[in-house]
């Protein structure tokens, strides 16, 4: 995966208006967004039971291709599969603005989509249809783009990812991480309550659905 | 006067107007010394935080609970072009709840040139120091002993030494601290001497509210004069807004979000400084090489900073300097900063506990050609704000020079192996191959891990209207009790990490402030 790619300069595109607003530029999402060769004949994938809260089916599927390559199967680390990364960052991204939701679902289909593979890489399948060395090639692709608007989208969707996947304590045993020292859940160790036998505020109580101790 | 009180948005459940002398607008380390200062001298002091309350009976430990609530953008703010990752605090105590604790004073030479490059007038040494006194007395900042310096440390620590490179033992503000290392978590002992548990507490004591969950939209102008804020109550489980204002009526308004929230607010308040508000804004731009150590190093545990080298700071004409320290590593930030993907990302980050992460802080803004990075509005619907630090030439040469030095500490101190942070990585075995391999890296935005915790200016401080945006008294231009008292006001970087600074240049300041409002 570390071969360098030279890549035909994107038709139509100008590096200055690629890099005119935003987490992509305008230009490039346009073409991300647009119905042609985008996102048609995909892969499906299997959707969360609890259902999706950001990304539409097609959108989840290249995130859970993408998380495949990020993490690969290996001896004493939970599968991508057991730790439901797409769906970790479909909820991490339903806690970010609107806006950035927005972008984080053109970049997807941009990712995806077999116009924007075809101006930069040649391809005309959609990245869920490739192989795995070819999804690996892709995604160097746009590591290593000379297009400063793609290395952004990589360094966007990789972080994405790999949060869903990095964020479950599951994780931790693989990567020799024993978790936080037991004092943060020691009893004797937090705040003594003053207020007599009126009830401890719960402070900020519930977080994203959670509810906290 | 009675004790004020600390409320959320759960407790502001229809839209509300209340009045006082000062609003201050923040509650890190700028708000926090400011409002208590104010509150001393009897002024009735309402602060408005956007971020949540948290205090030591939530924080658990954990990154991915950790980073959504205490930090900007839950921890992934960034520039617009994602080239340089931005880690700021974002609740009750601002960067202070979250930050390594690493006190400085400001160094002499960057006061001096804020005097001389941009008229700054009376922030002398001479006028801070009885003002760090007593803030370092408050907050415990003291020397952290080398026989408590986590391995983590230890490695830039014997590095520095075995090639003969100035180094020293950092101050922090800690009582009783049990060396976990969770400081940028929140420290659940409450060892850590935070605005959270110190200034504001005794701000509240004498009489000030805080509103959590606030998040102030527009200063309020009448006349040439500020009347007021207006916020909208944020909700506390989601962070999203409610729709129910909150209205602070003031004498005086202290703009206090720090160098990206504080131009931002401005800026929205149709406040530009002539163009100046935004501009000059400063990040110590970092750079990381991580090194395999043969022993663990177990980077996640005790004092996060203890050990230092200012042996580069000053680098001769025409070239950025940069200083040395050492950052915690916990599994979720690793993962999103150590480079790579598939098998290759996860073998480094198998070796988490044997890696260990040396970081060079670049000292931006002093050199002529050095203008920064600017903060402007996106879409005013938007509650992201644009943030561009574009990575020029000089930056690019402190980049390359500082991770080789950091290279050659790593291997100083028996690392088997140094790593840059491309995102193509380069892999380094051998100290004799330490230039070749890193001059032949490409050294280009989106193409190396460049991170900041410091941000600095945005609002610059100096005589001339037509290059600032505050005065010497951190007045706004114009606007006789409009003032801006936090990093922003720093017209360069500082060299050093800024928390003190702050400190000492609010608590300063205060007397303008309260001068404004007799």
């Amino acid at each position: 995966m570390d071969v360098p790619h030279p890549e035909p300069a994107p038709v139509g595109l100008s590096r200055r208006s690629l890099l005119r607003r935003g987490l992509v530029g305008g230009a490039l999402l346009a073409a991300g967004g647009a119905g042609f060769l985008a996102l048609r004949g995909g892969a499906s994938v299997p959707l969360p039971a609890d259902g999706l809260l950001v990304f539409s089916p097609a959108q989840f599927a290249v995130l859970d291709a993408v998380a495949r390559r990020m993490v690969r199967p290996r001896t004493g680390w939970p599968t991508v599969d057991q730790v439901g990364v797409a769906r970790a960052a479909d909820r991490i991204a339903a806690m970010v603005e609107p806006s950035a939701q927005k972008e984080l679902r053109q970049l997807l289909g941009l990712f995806e989509n077999g116009l924007a593979g075809f101006l930069f890489g040649g391809r005309t399948r959609p990245f869920t249809r490739l192989d795995g060395e070819e999804q690996d090639r892709v995604l160097a692709e746009w590591r290593d783009s000379r297009v400063a608007v793609r290395r952004t989208g990589y360094a966007a969707l990789r972080t994405l990812v790999l949060s869903g996947y990095y964020q479950s304590p599951s994780v931790w045993p693989a990567v020799g991480y024993p978790g936080p020292p037991g004092i943060f859940a020691d009893a004797a160790s937090q705040p003594e309550w003053r207020g007599g036998s009126e009830p401890r505020p719960d402070g900020n109580g519930v977080w994203h659905g959670e509810r906290l101790p | 006067m009675s004790a004020g009180r600390i409320l959320t948005g759960r407790d502001v459940s229809v839209d509300t107007t209340v009045s006082c002398d000062v609003a201050v607008v923040g509650s890190g380390a700028g708000g926090s010394v400011l409002a208590e200062r104010l509150t001393a001298r009897g002024l009735r002091v309402v602060m408005l935080e956007e971020g949540g309350y948290w205090t030591r009976h939530s924080f658990d430990g954990r990154e991915d609970h950790s980073y959504p609530r205490l930090y900007q953008e839950m921890g992934n703010r960034a520039t617009d072009d994602q080239s340089v990752l931005i880690l700021q605090g974002r609740s009750v105590g601002g960067g202070t709840t979250v930050n390594w604790c690493t006190s400085f004073r400001t160094p002499r030479r960057v006061l001096d040139h804020w005097r001389d490059h941009h008229g700054v007038k009376g922030l002398t040494e001479e006028a801070l120091i009885p003002h760090w006194e007593v803030i370092e007395k408050r907050l415990h900042i003291a020397e952290w002993p080398l026989e408590r310096m986590n391995e983590n440390n230890r490695v830039l620590w014997d590095g520095c030494g075995k090639l003969g490179y100035s180094r020293g033992l950092i101050r922090r503000n800690v009582n009783n601290c049990a060396n976990l290392g969770y400081c940028g978590l929140g420290c659940p002992l409450d060892a850590k001497m935070s605005m959270l548990v110190t200034l504001i507490p005794d701000a509240v004591e004498k009489g000030m509210t805080v509103h959590a969950n606030a998040s102030v939209r527009r200063l309020l102008i009448e006349n040439r004069r500020v009347t007021g804020v207006e916020a909208q109550i944020l909700d506390p489980e989601t962070d999203r807004p409610t729709g129910i204002r909150l209205t602070v009526k003031a004498r005086t308004v202290a703009v206090c979000g720090g160098a990206i929230n504080s131009p931002a607010l401005l800026l929205r308040s149709g406040l530009d400084g002539d163009g100046n508000v935004g501009k000059r804004f400063f990040i110590h731009p970092v750079v990381l090489t991580s090194a395999l150590m043969p022993e663990p190093v177990v980077p996640w545990s005790g004092a996060p900073q203890s050990a230092y080298s200012h042996h580069f700071i000053e680098r001769g004409t025409g070239k950025l300097g940069f200083f040395l320290e050492v950052p915690p590593t916990m599994p979720l930030i690793a993962a999103s900063v150590f480079p790579g993907f598939g098998e290759q990302h996860q073998a480094l980050m198998e070796q988490l506990p044997y890696t260990q992460t040396t970081i060079a802080l670049c000292h931006d803004g002093l050199l002529p050609e050095d203008v920064g990075g600017t903060v402007k509005l996106r879409d005013p619907a938007e509650r992201r704000v644009s943030i561009e630090y574009p990575l020029r030439p000089f930056h690019f040469e402190a980049f390359r020079a500082a991770c080789k030095e950091m290279a050659r500490i790593q291997f100083a101190a028996g690392a088997r192996e140094v790593r840059s942070f491309h995102a193509r990585p380069v892999r380094i075995q051998r100290a004799a191959d330490v230039d070749a391999a890193l001059d032949a890296a490409p050294w280009e935005a989106g193409r190396v891990r460049v991170a900041t915790a410091h941000l600095m200016g945005g609002c610059a401080m100096g005589s001339d209207p037509r290059s600032s945006v505050v005065d010497s008294t951190l007045r706004y231009h114009g606007l006789d009790n409009l003032f801006v008292v936090d990093g922003s006001v720093f017209p360069t970087s500082l060299g050093v990490n800024p928390q003190e600074t702050i400190y000492g240049v609010a608590r300063w300041a205060s007397q303008f402030v309260a001068a404004a409002t007799a």
